[in-house]
């Protein structure tokens, strides 16, 4: 079953609106920032930089958030999956959900407009036009509502919720696409439009990106794709109208905000710099410099007491008014481009990957924080198009944690300027420490580096292996430093040069005693002594390159495990030097649990990720699933829970001790995970609102439970599932609960209602069927098809929480149906477990 | 004390004048010249700039670090006001370079701390405040319906601001800076403000005419971005028998003996020179006066020029080892003296074009001699001064154009006025006489070509052709005028054609071009076969390979000089513009 981790934020998330701030209730000074992070809108303090509040509801990326301009303890959120909910985000209740039915772009509200908001809709029939519509929100009893008056404002609008704003007191809206500037005047009925020259003169780029309104005047601010501003005046004249510019952005102007009074105009871009203009003048003007990042959108709050930027490396920055840094809420930073791959510290299991440019961050998955930032590179960034710079490409720690490797490179495709640096962890200043720096390392790309592993021998004992491009291996070691004025005990030097045939190097990997190093040669793999540096055997599975190479542990310590880029993951046995078993899977990620002797592999095919675990001495995997996701997964790792988990089940067993973390190509960060999501969220973002709250004992708790299963399949499978279902299914518990224990009658007659009540009802059963047939469809693409008889049993038990079926239910076919109502016979099996 | 300013008021009856020791002075103007009327309150430093209040009350009259109100009928300052009051710390001083008093009691002054400032001058208050440059403002200019103001800085851009309701439709109003533009490399120091255009000129010695597109009825020609860096003025004349150039510049004059060569070769080839160009003589001009007009005479003896005040007429004497040039006694004082000189092409007469319409004309006696023949004027009388002369090649006539854009001929037999002329509502930039048709070509400055046979005194057929038929569009949307014509003795039906970019041969005996062909299609032409070209063919032949063109004349039958003045010339020269910082340099 698949969630998203709690906490950990989706590093593409943060595509919506953040909205502004709005203001704690009379009691309570607390202020509260709000920001749409994938499907989720999140709730964060501003004074501690905590999420206070995780809601979720909406079944696809929320699009925009706004505050409701008559309540401002209630947020709207629009969302990709075509509703509008009404929140009250104080409690993370949804209070109303409006079903608009199509896409929802953008959302904007106007203090003006009674009981109707604004959003942005795909055009119907044509692609890539959108329109600006304006919808009533019905006052109807009940919490689903459908908003029925759609009424077209504008045409032709951009996509972007930045492209699109109201003036002064929603008078007028202005819209920006392309090279021209609409205009309309909501009381007069007039449409205005503007167009800007299309030609690039002088280097110039006319077009929009962003619109902005003057809160007092009529003024509306538009930021190009050049950088200039242009702050248009007179524009209910078509032809006097008139505009200045301001230009001091260098690439794009990513967004605009006036202050509350207008006085102040805020502006950011690429160059992670905010500017603020005083007054409209081009020469009075303000820096706060060295952000971080590309700013790409701007908030204030309404009482223009604090703004905030939102960065395109997933973070967001607070600020005063007085343009000082106040704090940063930030998760995951999104890279550029991860490298490193997922590497966990020993020291505080964090995850550790590419950070800012240069930098190594070290992030905390259980605080959803970054722990902290290494800076590897240590050289000024300079944003500039097509400027190379040296970034960090390999990273590994040994087993403790003392010793950190780095591997920088700078992105030029002849002569890489390439550095090795090995980094002591410094216990009193808690950091770690540059030791050694190696330049050119290797004649050419560093493919892989490892230490070995040796958890109990001693620091002279530990080794470095890189493997590099130039066809070689080295083999760094420690050696004391004889020079009596050198600062630091040890140095590294390279130790040993090995290579094979003249081939590439591409992986390294250490057997777990440390004994044995395997290095992979284009389609070789070659094992060696690591104490004398003899090649021992080699292994080879042609056609086709090793991808990836790792050892098994504990048990299956004996086995190399290889994947190569046909599509073979193969097992030889270290013992007879025999291939033991191979399997025909297109595997990209290989990673082997070091508390267990599973190694998780992660498939790419037809377009979707499915993972499959497996022990290295049965050739058949102990747990598939299949879907996994639709993105390209790149990277995976293992990270140690602090206590082993108790109440997974069997199926679970291999993430007892360590938890299993992916990250797609668009560098979103998931888990596996035992638990449904509303177990993992804090108490406070519960699903039902109206439920008064019940006496938390182990009774209520799975009662609790069955009904939050019940509402996120409801949120699961979407428009598929009845809306009554709900009302059907808890009369039963419902009777249970609000009947006097008194009259109650004896247990032995409840039990059987109340298991009557657990089982999945009538409605739901076509729904899981659809969800069988999907699986079975992708499995059919495969062709082992000696999993698919387990593989079956296991779907079943995990649809529960299978998301994202919506649209895939028209597939069905008469023969399909007919094998599925055989599998249903047998599928009651797992309500054993309860 | 010298004069740092000037203004005058809005009727045009009085002058103010600003002095060094600070001193305002108000002049009547009276016809032909002004009359001192009063002085004005006197204080300490100088009076930079002045500015009348519409109704002709007050004068604001800028200093530096204040400006100050002048009551105009008592001749008390009412009001003065630091115009760096809140910049206390500042070490420079803040000079009002430009001021402007608005009908509504507004002051607005322009300063070198590159502001724009409004002040209500009555209360002592400032208003509103815009820095528009880094560097000083120097010019400022306000248009009619006083909505908009124009400023000129030294950095060469001009900003516009407009007065613009806060709110749509609101009453309350406020001056925004809007638009900039950077047309000049150096100082702008002057800038005007029309109703439909902002015109600023500066130290790079252009004059730039930008329209405004929101006043424009239509896009056209009259909404394009002109950029003069020229006179329409000849600054060249030429001796065609001897070969000799004469440049005009402020202060001087230099004569020049154009080099030769006997070598013939093909189109694009560079020919040796078998004689160089040899730089004969400079003149340069006595007193502080700048050149007014100059000429040299055919057969390259005589040479005039004219200044401010008087005409000087020398001899050239080429003798073997040099050039020496005598200055002609007692040439007679012609009050005011000469727009424009002209020698007849037997180089015996000298014409002299004056003022009220009148042409002189001056005998030249050899050996170095000169006496008054005759003063043409035109019969119906006329204000305005003559500024171009065109005598015809045989002698016998002569066309003056005066300042009203009427076109005189006289006979010069009889020195009789001959005829005008019809009027046309564009001022001449070129005319000439055919020399052995004696048709008149007159070029305006709208760009349209028309012929005149003055003996029959009335258009010729092609003409009227050419009126009738309308010229090419591309012909009519240029924006420099012909600054010259001549002709081709060998075939009279070509016209020889220049403005500041290109060099034209029409043709009279070829099809005029419709709108629907390029009018520039000689490199086409080239490639065509034979055929194909003769069917192509039409009257305008433009060159346009020349850098900015200076002059154009046709020496002999096939020998043509061409002056050219590269703008990359004028550049050097021209002192260093403001240091800027100019991002990514």
């Amino acid at each position: 079953c698949r969630a998203p981790p709690a906490g950990v934020p989706a590093a593409c998330g943060w595509r919506g609106v953040p909205g502004a701030f709005p203001r704690g209730d009379a009691v309570s000074p607390r202020r509260y920032l709000l920001c749409a992070s994938g499907d989720f809108v999140k709730v964060y303090s501003v004074a501690t930089e905590e999420t206070l509040r995780l809601m979720g509801g909406h079944a696809d990326l929320v699009t925009g958030i706004q505050l409701n301009p008559h309540n401002h303890m209630q947020l709207y959120s629009s969302s990709l999956d075509g509703s509008i909910k009404l929140w009250d985000f104080m409690d993370g209740i949804p209070i109303k959900t409006f079903t608009v039915g199509s896409k929802l772009l953008a959302l904007y509200t106007l203090a003006g407009a009674e009981d109707s908001v604004f959003v942005v809709i795909p055009k119907k029939g044509e692609r890539d036009t959108f329109q600006l519509v304006s919808v009533k929100l019905t006052k109807g009893a009940g919490q689903d509502l459908e908003a029925q008056e759609v009424s077209v404002v504008l045409d032709g609008v951009g996509a972007s919720p930045k492209h699109i704003a109201f003036g002064r007191e929603g008078e007028y809206v202005v819209s920006v696409k392309e090279i021209t500037l609409q205009v309309y005047f909501f009381k007069r009925k007039l449409l205005n439009r503007f167009s800007l020259r299309a030609v690039k003169t002088k280097g110039g780029d006319n077009r929009f990106s962003c619109v902005a309104c003057h809160p007092v005047e009529d003024c509306i601010a538009t930021g190009h794709a050049d950088g200039k501003i242009r702050l248009w005046r007179n524009f209910h004249h078509k032809k006097e109208y008139t505009y200045s510019t301001l230009h001091w952005h260098h690439d794009i102007v990513m967004d605009l905000a006036f202050s509350m009074e207008g006085t102040r105009l805020l502006s950011g871009g690429v160059e992670s710099v905010l500017v603020q203009w005083h007054n409209e003048s081009a020469w009075q003007k303000d820096f706060l410099p060295r952000l971080g990042s590309p700013i790409e959108y701007i908030s204030m709050s309404s009482d223009g007491a604090l703004c905030c930027t939102l960065h395109s490396d997933n973070r967001i920055t607070i600020i005063n008014s007085n343009l000082r840094f106040s704090r940063s809420i930030q998760g995951l930073i999104k890279s550029r481009d991860i490298k490193t791959g997922l590497v966990v510290d020993p020291r505080t299991k964090a995850l550790v990957l590419n950070g800012e440019p240069g930098h190594l961050q070290f992030y905390c998955l259980q605080s959803d924080q970054q722990l902290f930032s290494l800076d590897i590179v240590q050289r000024q960034y300079v944003h500039q198009a097509g400027l190379q710079q040296s970034d960090l490409v390999k990273v590994a720690f040994s087993a403790r944690g003392t010793w950190l490797a780095t591997v920088e490179e700078r992105e030029e495709v002849t002569d890489p300027e390439l550095e090795l640096k090995l980094w002591f962890y410094d216990e009193e200043t808690q950091s770690f420490k540059l030791n050694t720096r190696i330049n050119t390392p290797h004649d050419n790309h560093i493919t892989d580096m490892c230490f070995r592993d040796m958890d109990e021998l001693e620091d002279d004992s530990l080794i470095l292996v890189t493997t590099g491009r130039d066809c070689v291996f080295k083999v760094w070691v420690m050696v004391e430093d004889t020079d009596p004025e050198a600062q630091q005990r040890v140095s590294w030097s390279c130790d040993f040069v090995g290579s094979y045939h003249n081939y590439q190097a591409t992986n390294c990997c250490f057997s777990e005693d440390g004994s044995l190093l395997a290095v992979s040669f284009e389609e070789t793999v070659t094992v060696w002594d690591s104490v004398t540096w003899d090649l021992k055997c080699t292994f080879c599975h042609p056609p086709g390159n090793i991808r990836n190479i790792c050892f098994g542990r504990l048990t299956c310590s004996k086995y190399l495990i290889g994947a190569t880029d046909y599509g073979f993951l193969c097992c030889w046995n270290l013992l007879t030097c025999a291939l033991e078993w191979s399997a025909h899977l297109n595997v990209v990620v290989l990673q082997p649990d070091p508390l267990s002797e599973h190694i998780a592999a992660v498939s790419w095919l037809s377009k979707e990720s499915s993972l499959f675990v497996f022990k290295p001495n049965e050739p058949r995997p102990i747990y598939i699933q299949r879907n996994l996701c639709k993105e390209k997964i790149l990277l995976a790792a293992f990270v140690p829970r602090d206590e082993p988990e108790t109440t997974g089940s069997e199926k679970y067993l291999w993430l007892r001790r360590s938890q299993l973390f992916f990250l797609t190509d668009t560098q979103e960060l998931m888990t596996l995970s035992t638990k449904s999501l509303e177990e993992r969220l804090t108490p406070s973002s519960k699903q039902l609102a109206v439920e008064e709250s019940l006496p938390v004992t182990p009774f209520s708790l799975l009662l609790g439970k069955h009904r939050r299963q019940e509402s996120q399949e409801e949120i699961d499978l979407g428009k598929l599932v009845v809306h009554n279902k709900h009302e059907q299914a808890s009369p039963a518990v419902k009777e249970l609960l609000h009947t006097p224990a008194h009259v109650l009658p004896s247990a032995s007659f409840l039990c059987p209602i109340f298991i009557n009540s657990l089982l999945i009802s009538k409605e739901n059963k076509s729904a899981e069927e659809v969800a069988d047939e999907v699986d079975m469809e992708s499995e059919k693409t495969e062709d082992d098809s000696d999993e698919e008889r387990d593989v079956t049993e296991m779907e079943q038990e995990d649809k529960s929480h299978m998301e994202l079926l919506g649209e895939m239910t028209c597939k069905l076919s008469k023969s399909q149906e007919k094998e599925l109502r055989k599998i249903r016979k047998v599928d009651y099996s797992w309500i054993s477990a309860f | 004390g010298p004069i740092w300013s000037m203004a005058a008021n809005g009727t045009g009856t009085r002058l103010a004048i600003g002095c060094e020791d600070g001193s305002v002075k108000i002049f009547q103007v009276v016809p032909g010249g002004i009359q001192f009327e009063r002085n004005l309150d006197r204080r300490k430093g100088r009076v930079l700039c002045l500015s009348w209040h519409p109704s002709d009350t007050h004068i604001a009259a800028g200093s530096i670090d204040i400006f100050r109100m002048i009551d105009v009928t008592s001749g008390q300052t009412v009001q003065r006001i630091m115009v760096n009051h809140q910049v206390q710390k500042a070490k420079r001083d803040c000079v009002v370079w430009a001021i402007a008093l608005l009908s509504g009691g507004t002051v607005v002054t322009a300063d070198s701390f590159g502001r724009v400032q409004f002040w209500d001058w009555e209360q002592g208050t400032l208003a509103e405040s815009h820095t528009v440059s880094t560097s000083a403002v120097l010019s400022l200019a306000v248009s009619e319906k006083e909505d908009s103001i124009v400023v000129g800085t030294s950095t060469g851009a001009t900003y516009q601001l407009q007065l613009l309701p806060v709110k749509l439709g609101g009453p309350e109003k406020r001056w925004v800076r809007t638009k900039p533009f950077q047309h000049h490399s150096h100082d702008v120091r002057a800038v005007a403000h029309s109703p439909t255009a902002l015109i600023s000129g500066g130290l790079d010695a252009q004059l730039v005419i930008r329209p405004l597109m929101e006043k424009m009825q239509k896009k056209g020609y009259d909404a394009v971005l002109r950029k003069f860096t020229f006179p329409h003025r000849r600054l060249v004349s030429c001796a065609r028998k001897a070969r000799l150039l004469l440049f005009q510049f402020s202060q001087h004059l230099e004569l020049w003996r154009l080099g030769s060569t006997e070598e013939t070769g093909k189109d694009g080839e560079v020919l040796p020179l078998c004689r160089m160009p040899e730089h004969l003589v400079q003149l340069k001009s006595k007193g502080p006066e700048h050149i007014y007009s100059s000429c040299v005479s055919p057969c390259g003896t005589w040479l005039g020029y004219s200044t401010a005040s008087r005409l000087h007429l020398y001899r050239v004497c080429c003798d073997d080892d040099g050039v020496s040039l005598r200055k002609v006694p007692k040439v007679p004082k012609l009050l005011p003296p000469a727009y424009q000189l002209q020698f007849s092409a037997d180089s015996d007469r000298l014409f002299v074009a004056s003022a009220r319409g009148a042409v002189h004309v001056l005998q030249l006696l050899e050996p170095g001699g000169c006496k008054h023949l005759h003063t043409l004027r035109p019969p119906s009388g006329c204000s305005e001064a003559v500024y171009l002369l065109a005598p015809s090649a045989d002698g016998h006539w002569l066309a003056a154009v005066s300042g009203d854009w009427a076109i005189h001929t006289y006979n010069l037999k009889c020195f009789k006025h001959h005829c005008v002329v019809p009027t046309y509502s564009c001022a001449v930039t070129a005319l000439a006489i055919h020399p052995s048709t004696n048709n008149l070509v007159i070029a305006y400055s709208d760009q349209q070509l028309l012929e005149f046979s003055v003996p029959e005194q009335q258009y010729t057929a092609w003409s009227r052709s050419v009126q009738s038929r309308g010229l090419h569009r591309s012909w009519l949307e240029r924006d420099s005028p012909i600054t010259h014509i001549t002709f081709n003795p060998k075939n009279p039906s070509h016209i020889l054609l220049h403005d500041t970019y290109l060099f034209c041969v029409l043709d009279k005996s070829l099809p005029l071009p419709d709108d629907s062909t390029p009018l520039m299609n000689q490199s086409t032409l080239k490639q065509l076969p034979e055929t194909a070209r003769k069917r192509q063919l039409h009257a305008f032949k433009i060159c346009k390979k020349f850098q900015p063109l200076l002059f154009m004349d046709l020496l002999d039958e096939n020998c043509l000089v061409v002056v050219e003045r590269p703008i990359m010339d004028l550049k050097t020269q021209l002192p260093l513009p403001v240091q800027q910082k100019k991002f990514g340099t």
